[in-house]
């Protein structure tokens, strides 16, 4: 099949690649042709090009503006995609802005499903993601194999959107923990105590989560590297609130969490992982 | 001097009397006839368009829900201004907004003041609403004596955009003070103890505040008429919340008094004044 793959980044790149492997034709389009070298692809010109060479789209860029732009935009997608190709949106973006999209496509008879995804870099490289995905079942069915080779867990969460939202949930529940166990390893350090012993002993009992595991290490080892670029975390946050406004639901914690998050991106630490939300702790 | 005006709602419409009161030229529209009517009467023009409330005039005044509406109203004004036409927007929008509408009015050759205010419909009646001001020093004076017409304490912040911070700010203090005001009532009367006199003893001390007379007031009183409606405060709160996003800022007390906004909206309180609060408390906590 030839499958088109735009925004090649930490999360795209090997997501194309898992794609190219599994024996699909791989065209690729960036902005900076830069991001396209290396790869054993189709290098495209435009978006729209593209769109015309291919039954499968995937865009796996930051924000929803960049979705706009890409798929709706000046020689964007639309103009090239045929009625019946999908457009399979990777990226985090507001539930509102996948459903506004899916619509204006659909009235070319592009079809397209949310599919943004959770497990970071090395879930992207392992090809295990889990993949919360929004949009018509049957569209679903059709991408589904291509989605098996970029993560195990694949749940239809309802129609577009609905997998946008999943996401939100998601981010919502993942930076709390990271909050959690930054606030609770700082504290074991205040009081003298190892920090790595404390998450070692909490391993093993009901505090133990992916987040400490992952985070917690990187944390006790200062090892702020990237991961998940915390300004990502930050970006997802201001979704979360906005949707929560809408909705008129208060989210108490979430909205502290972000002003860390936005102490965090004061201090010039957006390029960091989300453990760095440990330093935004240690300021004096 | 004459006077465009565009906005004739709770606030615009009091605005408007007052400086027909004062002896200016007021040209007025809505986008709705019917709005008008009662200025009119009292002395006011009426025109077709919001382009043209600025044909002729010294100032236009917009006085509007939220940023879109000011920017097109101020398109439309800066297509018919004549040249030195000077325009004000008292509505409270986002600063960035406020600077980006400011900087298209000038590359028009209008001058441009963001003049948000503060006082509610009661202030605005009694022409004694406080006006913080953004845009250059020769704007403001233009502006002042119109400024003059409609509120008391009047005070030229800054450049453009500067009004509308200060606007961010009286909200932030507005906000959490309302919102402490309401804990503080919940506190007592869970205690057991009389809301009135607590209010009667703090008002002497530190924690005296207008908030405190005013609003613990009307909380004794359960008079939740506005006033200013809640969700209009939580639009302005996340005016701050966004704009501390954009900044990195971190704002801890702003957030969770904007969640609590957020959570009155989706109760359904939405539409009492900000002071319901204090409802939404005392549901959280078992009273009433």
């Amino acid at each position: 099949m030839n499958v088109g793959f735009i925004g090649l980044g930490a999360m795209g790149r090997p997501m194309a690649l898992h794609l190219q492997a599994a024996g699909h034709v791989l065209h690729v389009w960036a902005r900076r042709l830069a991001s396209t070298e290396g790869l054993p692809a189709v290098v495209r010109a435009t978006p729209a090009e593209i769109g015309a060479a291919c039954e499968v789209v995937f865009t796996m860029v930051t924000s929803s503006a960049d979705v706009e732009a890409v798929a709706l935009g000046e020689q964007g997608l639309i103009w090239g995609m045929a009625a019946g190709s999908v457009l399979v949106n990777c990226s985090t973006i507001a539930p509102e802005a996948a459903r506004r999209i899916a619509g204006r496509l659909g009235e070319q008879g592009i079809d397209m499903l949310d599919a943004p995804v959770s497990g970071g870099p090395q879930g992207a490289v392992d090809a295990t993601l889990a993949i919360m995905a929004g949009g018509e079942a049957a569209v679903l069915e059709r991408v589904r194999p291509l989605l098996e080779k970029l993560g195990q867990r694949i749940v239809h969460v309802g129609p577009n959107g609905a997998g946008q939202v999943a996401k939100a949930c998601n981010q919502m529940i993942m930076v709390a923990a990271i909050e959690a166990v930054a606030e609770a390893l700082r504290l074991a350090s205040a009081a003298g105590v190892d920090a790595g012993k404390v998450r070692q002993a909490l391993a093993g009992g009901s505090a133990a989560s992916r987040v400490l595991e992952v985070m917690g290490r990187r944390m006790v080892e200062r090892d702020f590297a990237a991961g998940i670029e915390a300004r990502l975390h930050h970006k997802d946050l201001g979704l979360v609130l906005a949707a929560a406004r809408q909705s008129g639901v208060p989210v108490p914690l979430t909205a502290c969490i972000a002003q860390q998050l936005n102490a965090l991106m004061a201090m010039g630490l957006g390029k960091n992982d989300t453990a760095a939300l440990l330093r935004v702790l240690e300021t004096r | 001097m004459k006077i465009g005006f565009v906005g004739l709602g709770i606030m615009g419409r009091p605005m408007v009397l007052n400086l027909l009161r004062g002896g200016h030229q007021v040209t007025v529209w809505a986008r709705r006839a019917k709005s008008m009517q009662p200025l009119l009467a009292a002395g006011a023009v009426g025109v077709a368009s919001a382009g043209e409330v600025a044909l002729e005039a010294d100032l236009v005044i917009s006085m509007v829900a939220d940023a879109p509406d000011v920017a097109e109203v101020m398109r439309a004004v800066a297509g018919a201004a004549t040249p030195g036409l000077v325009a004000i927007d008292m509505s409270t929008i986002a600063p960035a907004a406020a600077r980006r509408i400011g900087e298209e009015l000038t590359a028009a050759g209008v001058d441009f003041v963001d003049a948000p205010v503060s006082g509610g419909e009661v202030g605005a009646i009694a022409g004694t609403l406080s006006i913080m001001a953004g845009g250059s020093a020769a704007a403001f004076a233009c502006a002042l004596p119109a400024f003059q017409c409609l509120g008391k304490n009047i005070v030229h912040v800054g450049a453009s955009g500067a009004g509308q911070v200060a606007k961010a700010a009286n909200q932030i203090v507005t906000g959490m003070g309302v919102l402490a005001l309401a804990e503080a009532m919940a506190f007592v009367s869970k205690n057991g103890v009389d809301r009135a006199k607590v209010r009667e003893a703090l008002l002497g001390g530190f924690a005296s505040s207008k908030i405190l007379e005013n609003h613990g007031q009307r909380m004794i009183e359960r008079n939740f008429k506005p006033g200013f409606k809640s969700w209009m405060h939580e639009k302005d709160l996340n005016i701050v919340m966004q704009t501390a996003h954009e900044l990195g800022l971190c704002l801890p007390g702003s957030a969770v008094t904007a969640q609590m906004f957020n959570a009155m909206v989706g109760s359904g309180l939405g539409e009492e004044d900000s002071i319901a609060v204090l409802k939404l408390l005392e549901s959280l906590s078992g009273q009433q």
